[in-house]
C-alpha cells in the first residue's frame, strides 16, 4: 500500500496544473491509470508481501494443509462478503447511500438457526437445506421490498431488518446453542483430497460460480451498468429496480448457504452470528484494491478474504496476539478508502 | 534385668526416636514432596497449545495467564490464543493449532457440542487433549472444580437461607456448558426434597454478551410482576454475573429482601456479598489460577509417562456474609 502513495500526489498535482490552462485529455487520464495501477500493485505488493513473510518466519505457514485450514475458515465471511459485493455493484459504492446489506450476518444466524433446530426435530438434510436457504432468500425479498418498493435507503432498509431478523434468531434459539449433526454436515466439515478442507473447495467453488456470472456474462455487465450509471442504466432501457432488488435476493440466498456452512463448521448453531457483520463489510470494502478498475468485484472480494485469512492465521503461528488483526486491518481499510476517495476526486 | 532395662529403654528411646523423627519426616515431607515433584515436572522443549473460549471474565484471564505462566515456569513454550468469545474464532484456532502439532493442546472452557469434534480432530492428530472445566470424552484429562460439590453446597445454601419455603427465580440459559449445567441440576435435585420451595416458570436466559444490563432488566422486569414483598425469596444463577445484574436490579428497585446466588468469585461480586446491606447472598469462588496451573502439571505428568486421572478437582470456597473475607483473602482479591 504505501508503494503507490508518492503516485498519487504527483498526478493529483498534473491535475491542478494542467485543467484550467490547456485541457489535456491523457494528462489526467494517464495519471490516474497510473495512480489505479499503483494502487491495485501495491495492494498485491502487500499481500505477498505478508505471504512471503509469514513462509519465512513461520515455516509451517506456507504448506497445503495450512493454506487449505485458512481457505476453509474464510468459507463462511467469505460468501457473505460476497453477497455483499453483489448488492455494492448493483446498488452503487456509495457507502452512504450506495449499495449495502447489513442484515447479511443475522441472516446466517438465522438461517443456521432454522437449519439446526429443522435437524434436531429429526428433518433430513434435503428439508433442513431448503429451510436455510428459504430462510435466506425470504429476507432478501424483504430487503428488496424495502428499498425498491418503499424506496428506503439500503442502509437504512437492511438496518432495520438486521434487527427483526436477529431478533426473530433469538426466538427461535432462546439465545442458546442448538447442536446439529448428519451426514451431510460432517461431509461439509471433514477434509477433501491432499488433506484440504471440503469447506475450502466450497469457498473456491461458490467464488468461481458467482465470479463467471459477474464477471463474464451480459447480466453481470448490465449489475455494473445500474450501480454505477442508473440513469444511463434507465435510459438504455435497462430495469433498475429490478436488477437492485434481484441483488438483495442474491445476497439473502448467500446469507442461508452462509448459514448452511455455518451450522457444519460450528456443529450446529451457535449466539453471536451478529458480530460476523463488521468483518463481513471490511472484507467487501478491501475488495475494491484488489481489482484492475478498483471497483468491487468477486475475485477481489475472494483475494480480501483470504488476505484477512491468511493475517489473522500468520498472527496465530508467530504467536502474536491475535488482537492486532483488527488494528491492521482498520489501517488498511483506512488506506483504501482515502486512496479511492484521492482518486475519485481527481476523476470529477 | 538390666538387659530388660537397657531393652525397655532402648525401646522407649526408639518410640521416642521414631516419633521424633516421624514428625521431623512428616514436617518435612510435605514440602519435599511438592518440592521434589515441581522440580521433576518438566516441560523443557515443550511446546503446549492454550486454547481460550475467552479471556474477558475474571475466571477465563486468571486461568489463561496461570497456564502460560506455569508452562514458561516449566522451561516450555506456550502458544497461547484467546477467541474473545467467538465459536467461529474458536473452531478456527483450534483448526490451526491442530495443524501446528504442539505437544499437547490445552482447552479452557467452551460449548461441549462446538468443540468437541475438533478435540477429537487433535486426538486423531495424536496430540494429547486436556481441558479445563469442559468434560469432553476426547479430553484425557479435565481439570476442574468439583461442580456438583458447588451446586449443592450453594443450593443449599440457598435452601437453608430462605428457611426452605418460596419462589425462586433461575436463570438457565447455559444448560449446554457442562459445568452450568451440573450446577443447574444440582439446584434441581436439592429442591426436590423442599416441596415448598418453587421455581418460578418460565426461567431465566442468562445472555453473552451484555449479561450485567439483560440480568438487570429481566430481573426488573419479573419485580413489576411479583410487587409483593416475599413473593420471591431468592435468585440463582450458575455463574455470577447474571448475578451482579440481577443484584443491582434489587437494590434499584428496593426490593434488598430477595437474596442473590452465583458462582465464580467475580471479585466485583464477592465485594457486594461483603457489604451487609447488599442482597448478594453467596457465591462460590472457584480458583482459576491454581485450575490453570494444575492443568499444566498434568500436561507435564503425561508427557513424562505418568497415567492421569479422568478429572483434577481443584476445592472451590464458598463464600457467604460470613466467610467473604476469608476467601477473598485466598484467592488473593483486595
Amino acid at each position: 500500500m504505501l508503494v503507490d502513495a508518492p503516485y498519487i500526489p504527483p498526478s493529483v498535482f498534473g491535475l491542478e496544473e494542467k485543467t484550467s490552462p490547456e485541457p489535456e485529455k491523457s494528462g489526467p487520464a494517464l495519471g490516474r491509470r497510473l495512480a489505479t495501477l499503483a494502487l491495485r500493485g501495491g495492494s498485491l505488493a502487500v499481500f505477498a508481501g505478508v505471504l512471503v513473510f509469514f513462509s519465512i518466519a513461520a515455516p509451517f505457514f506456507l504448506t497445503v494443509g495450512n493454506i487449505g485450514n485458512v481457505l476453509g475458515q474464510s468459507a463462511i465471511a467469505g460468501v457473505l462478503a460476497i453477497g455483499l459485493t453483489i448488492v455494492v455493484i448493483a446498488g452503487g459504492s456509495n457507502v452512504v447511500t450506495g449499495g449495502i446489506d447489513l442484515s447479511l450476518a443475522a441472516n446466517m444466524g438465522l438461517s443456521a438457526a432454522v437449519y439446526a433446530t429443522l435437524a434436531q426435530a429429526g428433518q433430513g438434510d434435503a428439508v433442513a437445506i431448503l429451510g436455510a436457504l428459504g430462510t435466506g432468500l425470504a429476507i432478501g425479498a424483504v430487503n428488496a421490498a424495502a428499498v425498491t418498493l418503499a424506496g428506503i435507503v439500503p442502509l437504512l432498509a437492511t438496518l432495520a431488518v438486521m434487527n427483526v431478523v436477529a431478533g426473530l434468531e433469538l426466538v427461535l434459539t432462546q439465545n442458546t446453542v442448538v447442536p446439529a449433526s448428519g451426514e451431510f454436515l460432517s461431509t461439509l466439515s471433514a477434509s477433501g483430497p491432499f488433506g484440504v478442507p471440503v469447506l475450502a473447495y466450497v469457498l473456491l467453488g461458490f467464488t468461481l460460480v458467482v465470479a463467471a456470472i459477474v464477471q463474464y456474462t451480459p447480466l453481470g455487465l448490465r449489475l455494473y451498468a445500474v450501480g454505477e450509471y442508473p440513469d444511463a442504466a434507465r435510459a438504455a432501457g435497462l430495469p433498475v429496480r429490478s436488477f437492485v432488488a434481484g441483488s438483495f435476493l442474491a445476497s439473502g440466498l448467500c446469507g442461508g448457504f452462509a448459514g448452511i456452512l455455518s451450522v457444519s463448521y460450528l456443529s450446529g448453531s451457535t449466539t453471536g452470528a451478529g458480530e460476523m457483520l463488521l468483518p463481513v463489510v471490511v472484507t467487501a470494502l478491501l475488495g475494491v484494491v484488489f481489482s484492475r478498475r478498483l471497483v468491487p468485484t468477486i475475485t477481489g472480494t475472494l483475494l480480501s478474504a483470504l488476505f484477512v485469512g491468511f493475517l489473522i492465521n500468520g498472527f496465530q503461528l508467530l504467536n502474536i496476539s491475535s488482537t492486532l488483526v483488527s488494528g491492521v486491518q482498520g489501517l488498511l481499510i483506512l488506506l483504501v478508502v482515502s486512496a479511492t476517495t484521492l482518486l475519485c476526486r481527481e476523476a470529477v | 534385668m538390666t538387659d530388660e532395662r537397657t531393652a525397655g529403654v532402648n525401646r522407649r528411646n526408639l518410640l521416642k526416636l521414631t516419633a521424633v523423627a516421624g514428625v521431623v519426616a512428616g514436617a518435612g515431607l510435605l514440602p519435599a514432596r511438592s518440592a521434589s515433584a515441581a522440580g521433576e515436572l518438566s516441560l523443557k522443549g515443550k511446546r503446549i497449545g492454550i486454547s481460550a473460549t475467552g479471556t474477558d471474565h475474571f475466571f477465563d484471564l486468571q486461568a489463561y495467564n496461570a497456564q502460560i505462566e506455569e508452562v514458561k515456569r516449566l522451561g516450555g513454550e506456550p502458544i497461547a490464543v484467546d477467541a474473545g468469545r467467538n465459536d467461529g474464532k474458536l473452531v478456527s484456532q483450534l483448526q490451526t493449532l491442530i495443524a501446528q502439532k504442539p505437544d499437547a493442546i490445552v482447552q479452557l472452557l467452551g460449548t461441549l457440542s462446538v468443540i468437541d469434534p475438533w478435540l477429537k480432530k487433535a486426538r486423531e492428530a495424536d496430540i494429547p487433549v486436556l481441558t479445563i472445566d469442559v468434560g469432553s470424552v476426547n479430553s484425557l484429562n479435565n481439570a476442574t472444580s468439583d461442580n456438583w460439590g458447588i451446586g449443592k453446597d450453594l443450593a443449599l445454601q440457598l435452601v437453608s437461607d430462605i428457611g426452605g419455603e418460596g419462589n425462586i427465580v433461575v436463570f438457565n440459559g447455559f444448560y449446554g456448558v457442562t459445568p452450568c449445567a451440573i450446577r443447574y441440576d444440582q439446584l434441581v435435585n436439592v429442591v426436590k426434597y423442599f416441596p415448598k420451595v418453587q421455581i418460578i416458570q418460565p426461567e431465566l436466559r442468562d445472555v453473552i454478551p451484555n449479561t450485567v444490563q439483560d440480568a438487570f432488566t429481566q430481573i426488573t422486569a419479573i419485580l413489576a410482576k411479583y410487587p409483593e414483598k416475599g413473593s420471591i425469596k431468592a435468585i440463582w444463577s450458575a455463574w455470577d454475573i447474571p448475578q451482579l445484574g440481577a443484584t443491582q436490579a434489587l437494590t434499584a428497585a428496593g426490593r434488598t429482601e430477595i437474596k442473590t446466588y452465583g458462582v465464580d468469585g467475580s471479585p466485583e461480586v464477592l465485594q457486594l456479598v461483603a457489604d451487609p446491606n447488599s442482597p448478594a447472598a453467596a457465591d462460590v469462588a472457584q480458583q482459576p489460577a491454581e485450575l490453570g496451573r494444575v492443568a499444566i502439571q498434568n500436561v507435564a505428568r503425561y508427557l513424562a509417562g505418568e497415567t492421569l486421572p479422568r478429572e483434577t478437582y481443584v476445592p472451590a470456597l464458598l463464600a457467604n456474609k460470613q466467610t467473604v473475607g476469608e476467601v477473598s483473602k485466598k484467592l488473593g482479591i483486595g
